[in-house]
């Protein structure tokens, strides 16, 4: 059990599938600007990265193994098509806001990833939990991003105004560049900076 | 089993195939009539912004509608009625009815005419990479733009797509007029315009085939109401010959 545990709380910070393995960047620059759409994106990742990774497992002694990769991609795609849907008829404006980018959690590397190094090796119990670890990493620093960039961006949280109309009466205005792609970039590369130094064990010598 | 053979594989992905679609198709069904809901009340939400109540709640979206609306009718080329939409039922054209009148002869084309004297027309055409669609508000004498609000299915985040989510490019159309002869209304640099600037629309830079195509639809449209607008001029004119006609006609029979 303490193996499982470790399982799912390994990708969250000490191996979390951005900061430490770089994978699915651009999805996190693309929906960072505010946090509502940084939290639906990160919990339909989670949810196709924990649902196609039990799936596969469950079906890792019957896949052949030429076809692996597009048993594995029809699986990603399904669930994906499923969010997708689902997010339409329940959170139509979110799912606008998101627009393509819901359909692009299939091209995440995270998913296939993780089904390929994990998924097809391990008990289904095992590769859920694997997956919904990922999919969380994925999704706090996520929100972590879209927390600084909506604060300083736009001066809201959730679209609520945080900063007082007293403070920009005085002059103080938001920051147009968190609103732009490369501010994410470079947020995310403090926070991989921060990261690295707590844990020294990343550094390169 | 050998699950490396030939057989197992192609029977196995034949399957998996049919297993997922099922799922799929299980789910579009069931998922539909919320779905095509939603589409709606956001293309009543598009036109209520036309008609300058933009931003209302999406639960109020629906009361408003029916609050505000006088009239919703479909007209032909020739600028007659032909026809009415329920406006109890929130009936609507959304996107797939407006893409049939691009190439139908006898076209029904929509016109919100809302309480507050504001008109609203549709457009619909194709973008860079889907179709683009717009609702435009006119004010009373049906030639100066009152609001607009544009959508579009997929055009570039942060060129394209600026065309609904830029508020200074729908800003901008406030107060331009619906110009006369081959070109109704523009979208282009200002260099190029060959027109009065007040049918003229300054077009986004880096998006130059959405802006063009935006303009194309634009006029387009502009040219399939021609003539209601014409006559709307003049529509209480019109008004009083045809209730005078009616009382003739009842007393023959």
């Amino acid at each position: 059990m303490g193996n499982i545990k470790e399982t799912f709380l390994n990708p969250i910070f000490k191996g979390n599938p951005i900061s430490v393995l770089v994978l699915g960047i651009c999805s996190s620059l693309a929906v960072t600007v505010q946090l509502k759409g940084a939290f639906v994106m990160g919990l339909s990742v989670m949810i196709v990265t924990g649902l196609s990774s039990l799936v596969c497992s469950l079906l890792r002694n019957t896949i052949p193994n030429r076809i692996r990769i597009i048993v594995q991609l029809v699986v990603v795609a399904l669930m994906v098509i499923l969010v997708d849907q689902v997010l339409k008829a329940y959170a139509y404006s979110v799912s606008k806001t998101l627009s393509v980018y819901i359909g692009l959690i299939i091209t995440n590397c995270i998913v296939m990833g993780r089904i390929e190094a994990f998924a097809l090796g391990n008990k289904p119990f095992a590769s859920l939990m694997d997956g919904l670890g990922n999919g969380i990493g994925y999704a706090l620093i996520l929100i972590v991003v879209a927390f600084f960039r909506e604060l300083l961006g736009s001066g809201t949280i959730f679209g609520f105004q945080v900063i007082p109309d007293a403070v920009y009466e005085f002059g103080y205005a938001n920051n147009g560049l968190m609103i732009l792609p490369p501010m994410a970039l470079i947020l995310l590369g403090c926070i991989i900076w921060i990261q690295r130094s707590i844990q020294k064990d990343l550094q390169e010598k | 089993m050998n699950t490396n053979s030939n057989t197992y594989t192609v029977i196995y992905s034949i399957i998996l195939v049919v297993v997922v679609a099922a799922v799929l198709a299980f789910a579009a069904m069931f998922l539909k009539p919320t779905q095509d809901a939603n589409v709606k009340k956001d293309t009543i939400g598009q036109i209520l912004t036309a008609a300058t109540f933009a931003g209302v709640e999406d639960a109020a979206i629906l009361d408003t509608y029916k609050a505000e609306i006088e009239s919703a009718i479909l007209v032909n080329l020739e600028g007659e009625k032909v026809g009415d939409l329920n406006i109890e039922d929130c009936e609507v054209y959304g996107t797939s009815d407006l893409k049939k009148q691009i190439a139908a002869e006898q076209k029904s084309l929509p016109v919100y005419i809302f309480k507050n004297g504001y008109t609203v027309v549709p457009c619909y055409g194709a973008g860079l990479w889907g179709p683009i669609w717009g609702y435009v508000g006119l004010e009373k004498d049906l030639k100066t733009i009152k609001a607009v609000c544009f959508g579009h299915k997929g055009e570039t985040p942060g060129l394209g797509a600026k065309i609904a989510d830029e508020p200074s490019f729908a800003e901008s159309f406030a107060g331009k007029t619906i110009g006369e002869g081959e070109i109704l209304f523009e979208v282009c640099k200002p260099a190029n315009t060959q027109v009065d600037a007040i049918n003229h629309i300054d077009a986004i830079s880096g998006a130059t085939i959405t802006s063009q195509a935006l303009g194309f639809t634009l006029n387009q449209w502009f040219g399939f109401y021609k003539n209601y607008l014409a006559k709307n001029a003049a529509q209480e004119v019109v008004e009083d010959v045809v209730l005078d006609v009616e009382p003739a006609n009842t007393v023959e029979e």
